[in-house]
């Protein structure tokens, strides 16, 4: 057991938070999420430079061969700052299903231009109303369906698309300029951008099935969960800097002869957002240390894990409005951006509730209610 | 970073098991699960803390000078949490935790070779002499006094919701010896045998039907100045550091977990399609995973040779309130249950009904009792103030 970090992680915490610090303030989100595009190719190829597309992915695919700390870092100092680049999409999602089922060939094809900057990815995982299916053709596949909810489309070159392939399921690469493919992207309420997706008789090559794997439903599950992981590192940042703004703000605004932050009520008030942060903060690292772990375990930390912190991030949210009054009504601070951020979040992968529904079904079992979070290394 | 219980821990984790059960009777476990208060009584527990002393295990959590077991926070966390899955009685928290610290870091050399073996071998029993009638969460307004007498300290005064002062043959006490200048700078740290001529133990019951809490009255109590600690109105730096450990001083991740477990077998037994209750039950088992993890934090931070800062003060407030929130859910889930009331104490000696019956009876006044936990040791809104200090900077 060790929860501290290491030097290296330590330096990637600073080394993040002050080039974003730098680099992307809350006019830099506002001016992103208003342009037609909704991300920067500029930043887009700073952070290449800086090595974070690559972080996870093994050192045969070129990458560096991080793990699930590493993105949380990252994703919550992305939090922190309000970033809009698809990061989620294109390294956790996209490229998370690609290094997990992957083909050599695929995996070097598809992630080295991801690593370089050059590519970004899109997962479309959630069906619309039926399940999109893959039929087999005489020279591979044809894909029909539709898909809703897809981080990062509009702005990727190629997508992955899950399918249904008789009772299987399976992965596609899908270059977005695919004949039949139509992509509907959409303004979601954090300035970021969302898509549904017509999939019209697609045809596509037998190479373009990940690995070749037609039983490909628990990999599927469990790069949703790795981003559901990461989504909530990003969203405990931008809870922190909920907090952080908000003491801020009482400690300037002067009402009634002193600042705000001297009134022990809101004082208090104050307290217990730092307290649910500290909390989301904890949840979050439950869930990114058991990404590794069984797929029991790993349900059971992420699933608590979206519960959690859904409800602690409407209360910090609620709260920082109050605290700051009038002005927090409004997107002039960057109160607003978080809000909304967190917002994305609890409805993003299955909402608080649902989240909450599945854990309580989880934790009914006795046994596993029982269970501390230390676990045996083999396990 | 990692939660990995090591193979060596594996180990350790069976030979704790292993003691558990040679040393935890049936009848033990049974008067542990019984218990509605939030201490058992030493009755229940000094078989087993004579075995663990017997083991050197008793004052695992001290250093290894003064007896300790050199457990690696791991192993402490095992413990910890096998002795909770265990329904094992908690034992000797007044001495072992709060001021065997204290004296560590204060008391002489003599008082240290004195009073530490005892409190290691289970031989003392310690109450906590701190509030008063007019002194609660404003501590420093005590007002029990020790005047000079020669080498003595004549006392007189009062302290109130003394837990456990009716089993305990000595208390820990802060006296005032001057009213000078600061209220924190005329305060006395001072040990007292509870049968000096002039003391008086008066019970008080609380609304749970246990006997916990009690008053103590001094009456012209002589108490020799050699059973000062530290210096004269000095008392105060003891008592905040003591204050440190009785918040954060030892893990309530275990404890918490088994209570937690016991509710979700109630639920499973009298309310299984409940949508409220399971969306409560559920609610609150995310906030146990977020808080041991928290523990575990403090685990790993002191393991690396760091202290836990302000955290314990969240700890404690969270804790509390989770343990409260258990025991209410608790109460809810098993409903009409609730109303059956028995006014004997205590339940295990009284109680002559079915294993699965008998347990019904403890929900509603744990409730009640478990109220106590955000006002002890600091009420919630005293930890609040803490924090936004040391948290916050306000």
């Amino acid at each position: 057991m060790d929860l501290q970090y290491d030097t290296e992680q330590t330096i990637l915490r600073d080394s993040a938070e002050k080039f974003l610090a730098g680099r992307y303030d809350y006019r830099t989100f506002q001016k992103t999420a208003d342009s037609a595009a909704g991300w920067s190719p500029e930043f887009w190829s700073e952070i290449a430079e800086l090595g974070w597309l690559g972080l996870p992915f093994a050192e045969d695919d070129g990458g560096f061969g991080a793990g699930a700390v590493e993105i949380a870092i990252l994703m919550e100092a992305f939090g922190k700052s309000l970033v809009l680049e698809p990061y989620l999409p294109t390294v956790v999602l996209g490229g998370g299903i690609v290094a997990k089922l992957g083909a050599p060939a695929q995996r070097q094809e598809i992630l080295g231009p991801v690593v370089e900057g050059k590519s970004r990815l899109a997962f479309a995982v959630q069906d619309q109303a039926k399940p999109t299916e893959a039929k087999k053709t005489a020279n591979g596949f044809t894909l029909s369906g539709a898909k809703k909810t897809v981080l990062g489309a509009t702005m990727a070159d190629t997508l992955l698309v899950s399918a249904q392939i008789g009772s299987g399921v399976g992965v596609f690469v899908v270059p977005v300029a695919t004949r039949g493919v139509t992509v509907r992207g959409y303004r979601s309420v954090d300035g970021g951008r969302l898509a549904d997706i017509e999939l019209v008789d697609v045809a596509l090559p037998e190479s373009s099935l990940l690995g070749g794997n037609e039983q490909a439903g628990a990999a599927v599950e469990e790069t949703v969960q790795r981003a559901i992981a990461a989504l909530s590192a990003d969203a405990v940042g931008a809870m922190s800097a909920l907090v952080v703004q908000t003491v801020e703000y009482t400690k300037t605004r002067v009402q009634f002869g002193q600042p705000l932050a001297k009134f022990q009520v809101l004082q208090h008030r104050m307290v217990g957002m730092k307290v649910k942060e500290e909390e989301a903060r904890a949840s979050c690292l439950f869930a990114t240390l058991s990404l590794d772990g069984s797929a029991e375990r790993r349900e059971r930390a992420v699933v608590g894990a979206k519960a959690k912190i859904g409800r602690a991030s409407r209360a910090v949210a609620q709260e920082a409005i109050q605290l700051h009054g009038a002005i927090g009504t409004t997107d002039e601070l960057s109160v607003g951006g978080y809000v909304k951020r967190l917002l994305a979040y609890e409805m993003m992968f299955g909402t608080t509730r649902e989240h909450l529904r599945r854990y309580g079904a989880i934790i009914s079992d006795p046994e596993t209610a029982s269970h501390g979070l230390l676990t045996v290394a083999a396990e | 970073m990692d939660l990995n219980i090591a193979p060596q821990d594996l180990a350790f984790r069976d030979e704790v098991q292993k003691f558990l059960v040679a040393n935890v009777s049936k009848d033990i476990q049974r008067a542990v699960e019984l218990t509605s208060a939030f201490i058992n009584e030493p009755e229940i527990s000094i078989d087993f803390h004579r075995a663990l002393h017997k083991r050197g295990w008793s004052v695992f959590n001290w250093p290894k000078e003064y007896g300790g077991s050199g457990w690696t926070a791991v192993q402490r966390y095992i413990f910890d949490t096998e002795c909770a899955r265990y329904n094992a009685p908690m034992y000797n928290g007044a001495g072992r935790v709060m001021l065997a610290p204290v004296l560590m870091k204060f008391g002489r050399q003599d008082q240290k070779d004195f009073y530490l073996p005892r409190i290691a071998a289970g031989e003392d029993h310690w109450a906590q002499g701190y509030s008063e009638p007019g002194a609660g969460s404003d501590l420093a307004s005590l007002k029990c006094k020790a005047e000079s007498d020669g080498d003595d300290y004549i006392v007189n005064g009062q302290k109130i919701w003394t837990t456990q002062a009716h089993k305990s043959n000595r208390i820990f006490a802060l006296v005032r010896t001057s009213n000078e200048g600061k209220r924190q700078e005329g305060i006395t740290f001072l040990l007292v045998d509870l049968d000096s001529p002039g003391i008086t133990i008066r019970p008080i019951h609380g609304n749970g039907g246990d006997h916990e809490f009690n008053e103590v009255f001094f009456d012209n109590v002589r108490v020799p100045k050699s059973n000062r600690v530290g210096e004269e109105n000095k008392g105060w730096d003891c008592a905040k550091y003591l204050l440190e450990f009785e918040r954060g001083g030892s893990l309530s991740a275990g404890r918490v977990r088994a209570q937690f477990t016991r509710l979700v077998n109630k639920i499973k037994t009298h309310c299984p399609d409940d949508p409220d209750i399971i969306a409560r039950m559920a609610e609150l088992g995310t906030d146990l995973d977020a808080m041991e993890m928290i523990d575990i934090s403090i685990l790993s931070a002191l393991q690396s040779g760091g202290n836990p800062g302000p955290v314990s003060s969240l700890v404690k407030m969270r804790w509390s309130q989770v343990r409260q929130q258990i025991a209410e859910l608790t109460m809810d889930a098993i409903g009409e249950h609730a109303l059956k009331w028995v006014v004997e104490r205590p339940l295990y000696e009284t109680l002559q009904l079915p294993e699965e019956d008998e347990d019904l009876l403890t929900a509603a006044p744990r409730y009640l009792n478990y109220r106590a936990y955000t006002i002890f040791g600091g009420s919630t809104e005293i930890q609040t103030t803490i924090l936004a200090k040391s948290m916050l900077g306000l």
